[in-house]
């Protein structure tokens, strides 16, 4: 399955009674419970294109419907095979739910999926426009460090902590900035989809969010860094 | 087949519902005693029969050294999690094996499922006994914030004890279930269940869609040794003290005397949630007697810190559901410590509502796992769980850190993928080590399970296993691998860190079967046996009864009728006996009613000539 493709529907001999099974988890002749269908990705999963706008309420509902169809209470009582696909259906099940249900883990799905998921070969290399305030806050991480370890007094260190307060304070606000950014190439997904852009164009798109992504990866670690040691 | 049931298998006490077909309301089973309450409390007899619940608990005074109580506290751990229970708990821990826990009952040892076995066994008489039935099946409550082993602990102690655990629900979820019931409500609801020996906080979800009702807890937290025993403990230390201060005398732990003190303590408790103080008297070694007032403002010092504590996996839970307290549309109270006002206040005050207190604390829990027992065993579903994974699933990796593969508070069943390789040349196996926790290193979290992957010699990194860790609905991990190159599906030994393997768990159930009260229609043949007894005597008295004429032909059919009482009995059909007993009833009605009104004229005849 070459990475952008969308799915292929396959036909399915029941494992049951041999009758044909198209896209549902059920036989449609003997009404069994089916085994996950490899072809299928969380989006088929619930029916959905891959589009990378979901309305959350949708997927809720969704998710609930599924979930009436294939937890494992309803096959208590049936044959061992049925529980088994029962349990491996309804975990997929809320496995996907859970990859879907935020906007970033969704990205995230997306690309490892389509094997676009780079996670930056410098992980710990700043984004070249960050350099500056990244080094900045650098160094008043350092002045903390060093007040501390000289045994400095509260009033003795509480310029260099208001000073990083702001700096996390900005880079949190960063942050908000790089979600709409993601959020936007997101729209571009679906519509290069809807338009049914070649594979150039969608690896291109996966390109852009995979950078959107590792960006961000590195501020909230920045932004994480910056608690701790306010916390310390 | 038999029939199934609900069990909250609680620190303190026990209990068995089932829906009412009639009214299809949970209702508790009540034991001997009439009580729905059965104390978790064992006690081995010294002619070796095992006592459970109120006998047991009598006995926990004089004979310490042969009863077991909070034995909850112990399961699924190991010997070295427990050395600060056993610092504040009479355990009495068998030292001579390294991994698993055994308790000394007198001259025995016993597993701590073995001991919840017994527990378990006695609530499945209770409901036979109800029902005049079989009961085979269970879903049993457990704390939210339980982990693997303490749940796998639990559903090895149902099938110790003869039931198939259909399912294991975490106590906060059948809370909510009974309160959802009775309430009808909907929105976000906040359980907060405080028992005595586990505190557990779930938020919830409560849909209506046009399949039923959706109970989706969206995250819980919680601490499995913090409870109302815990209060108790810190009565006991602050009073022993006292004792010591003012008396000299020393109330040690392991004492028959301490159980004494912890008893009286924990009736002052009860008594402090509706009063403001309460009179303390307790009899010393010797015979002195040491008595005080203690007032509620100083047992809610004492428990104020623990109060406090409930207050860390609240906030947690709320924070991990993406909510703020005023968020919450409904706050419900579960377990007996939420009787205390102490607890009460910290909720409102926290939540900033009044929480529910309707259903009875000790109850609801068991309500709950009775209505999703009904819905297992009929099949009829008007309301579908989604409960969480309470504790994040991990590998460790490189170094000891641990690498999250599935986040705590993902709905269940959840399952992780991770693919493995081999790092040297010629290496023949892979080991796996599995934890549950949130710490960064493995050697914070709790250990799961190790095992090893075969694969078959070659360069590094050419064998490719991939390995599937599933949580099924009852919270328990399973695992499966498959060697990617040669497709094969390669069964994994998971030995577990704590828990109690399968083989042990084998011989259990033989031993199982001498402690096994006799099954269900031997006692049902006993009972019948002995109400034959009775009525036969019964008979025979009525038939020499000088003061009743029998006519001949009456008196045929009663011979008969006591001849086929007499065959039955001799028999082992316990129906045909009580139908024999039915017929016997039957022959004698005329007789008996005639010896009744005959006793009573007599007696008004008595009454009257004392009036003249």
């Amino acid at each position: 399955m070459s990475a952008v493709s969308t799915p292929t529907k396959s036909a399915r001999a029941c494992w049951s009674c041999g009758a044909v099974v198209d896209s549902a988890h059920f036989c449609v002749a003997c009404k069994k419970i089916q085994p996950l269908d490899p072809g299928k990705d969380y989006f088929a999963l619930f029916g959905l294109p891959r589009k990378l706008r979901i309305d959350s309420a949708d997927l809720e509902k969704r998710f609930h419907q599924l979930s009436w169809k294939l937890h494992p209470d309803n096959f208590i009582r049936t044959s061992e095979k049925e529980r088994e696909l029962s349990l491996a259906l309804s975990s997929e099940l809320n496995d996907a739910y859970r990859a879907l249900r935020e906007p970033l883990s969704r990205v995230e799905y997306l690309l490892a999926q389509a094997g676009m998921r780079k996670e930056g070969a410098h992980k710990q290399q700043a984004p070249p426009e960050l350099l500056e305030e990244v080094f900045e806050l650098n160094e008043s991480l350092d002045e903390l460090r060093e007040a501390r370890a000289a045994g400095g007094d509260a009033s003795h260190t509480s310029g260099v902590r208001k000073k990083l307060e702001a700096a996390a304070k900005d880079f949190e606000a960063k942050l908000a900035g790089v979600d709409a950014e993601l959020d936007c190439i997101a729209g571009e997904w679906d519509a290069a989809l809807d338009a049914c852009a070649d594979e150039p164009a969608q690896k291109a798109l996966m390109g852009k969010m995979n950078e959107v992504l590792n960006r961000r990866s590195y501020i909230r670690n920045l932004v994480n860094k910056v608690n701790e040691e306010l916390a310390a | 087949m038999g029939k199934t049931v609900g069990i909250d298998l609680g620190t303190t006490n026990s209990l068995v519902a089932y829906v009412d077909p009639a009214t299809r309301r949970p209702k508790c089973i009540p034991g001997p005693n009439g009580s729905t309450l059965c104390p978790s409390v064992v006690s081995l007899d010294a002619d070796g029969s095992i006592l459970v619940g109120e006998p047991a608990r009598r006995r926990l005074l004089r004979q310490p050294e042969r009863t077991i109580y909070s034995v909850k506290r112990l399961m699924g751990r190991g010997p070295a999690d427990v050395t600060e229970e056993l610092k504040i708990f009479p355990f009495r821990i068998d030292p001579s094996n390294e991994n698993v826990i055994r308790v000394r009952l007198g001259d025995r040892v016993f597993t701590p499922p073995e001991i919840s076995a017994f527990i378990l066994r006695e609530l499945k008489n209770w409901a036979e006994h109800y029902f005049g039935e079989t009961v085979d099946k269970a879903v049993i409550t457990v704390p939210a914030y339980f982990n693997d082993a303490q749940r796998q602990a639990t559903k090895d102690a149902g099938r110790l004890a003869g039931l198939d655990v259909l399912r294991l629900v975490n106590e906060p979820t059948a809370a909510a279930l009974a309160y959802g019931l009775h309430e009808e409500q909907r929105g976000l609801v906040a359980v907060y269940d405080f028992g005595g020996g586990t505190f557990d906080i779930s938020v919830l979800k409560l849909i209506s869609t046009s399949d039923g009702d959706i109970y989706q807890v969206l995250s819980t937290s919680g601490d499995t040794h913090l409870g109302g025993d815990d209060i108790d403990n810190e009565m006991q230390r602050a009073i022993a003290c006292e004792i010591r201060a003012q008396l000299g005398i020393e109330v040690t732990t392991q004492s028959a005397s301490a159980q004494e003190l912890r008893k009286a303590l924990i009736a002052a408790k009860h008594q402090l949630s509706e009063l403001d103080r309460a009179e303390f008297r307790f009899e010393l070694p010797g015979g002195n007697i040491f008595s005080r007032t203690i007032t509620r403002e100083e047992i809610e010092k004492w428990a104020a810190p623990i109060v406090a504590r409930t207050m860390v996996p609240v906030k947690q839970a709320l924070a991990d559901a993406h909510m703020k307290p005023d968020r919450m549309e409904e706050v419900v109270l579960v377990g007996g410590s939420t009787r205390m006002p102490l607890v009460r206040r910290a909720v409102e005050e926290y939540f900033g509502r009044k929480p529910h207190t309707e259903l009875n604390p000790d109850e609801v829990v068991a309500l709950g796992a009775a209505v999703q027992a009904n819905i297992l065993e009929t099949g009829v579903r008007d309301m579908l769980l989604l409960d969480v994974t309470p504790l994040s699933l991990g590998i460790e990796t490189m170094g000891g850190v641990v690498a999250k593969i599935i986040p705590r508070n993902s709905t269940i069943p959840a399952s992780a993928q991770e693919m493995f390789t081999t790092g040297v040349e010629n290496q023949t196996g892979i080991d796996i080590h599995v934890l549950q926790g949130e710490r960064e290193l493995a050697k914070d979290c709790r250990s799961l399970a190790r095992f090893q992957l075969k694969v078959a010699p070659g360069p590094p990194g050419l064998a490719r296993v991939e390995v599937k860790f599933l949580i099924d609905a009852n919270g328990i991990l399973q695992v499966a691998a498959r060697d990617l190159r040669t497709g094969e599906h390669s069964s994994v030994e998971v030995q577990p860190s704590y828990g109690i393997s399968d083989t042990e768990i084998e011989r259990m159930l033989e031993e199982s079967i001498e402690f096994a009260e006799q099954d269900f229609t031997e006692r049902q043949l006993i009972e019948a046996r002995e109400e034959a007894e009775i009525v036969l005597r019964a008979t025979e008295k009525s038939l020499i009864n000088p003061e009743v004429e029998i006519s001949a032909e009456e008196r045929r059919t009663i011979d008969a009728a006591v001849a086929a009482m007499r065959q039955s009995i001799a028999g082992r059909d316990y129906k045909l006996i009580r139908t024999r007993l039915d017929e016997l009833n039957a022959a004698t009605i005329a007789l008996a009613e005639r010896i009744m009104n005959r006793a009573l004229s007599s007696a008004l005849e008595g009454k009257q000539l004392e009036n003249v």
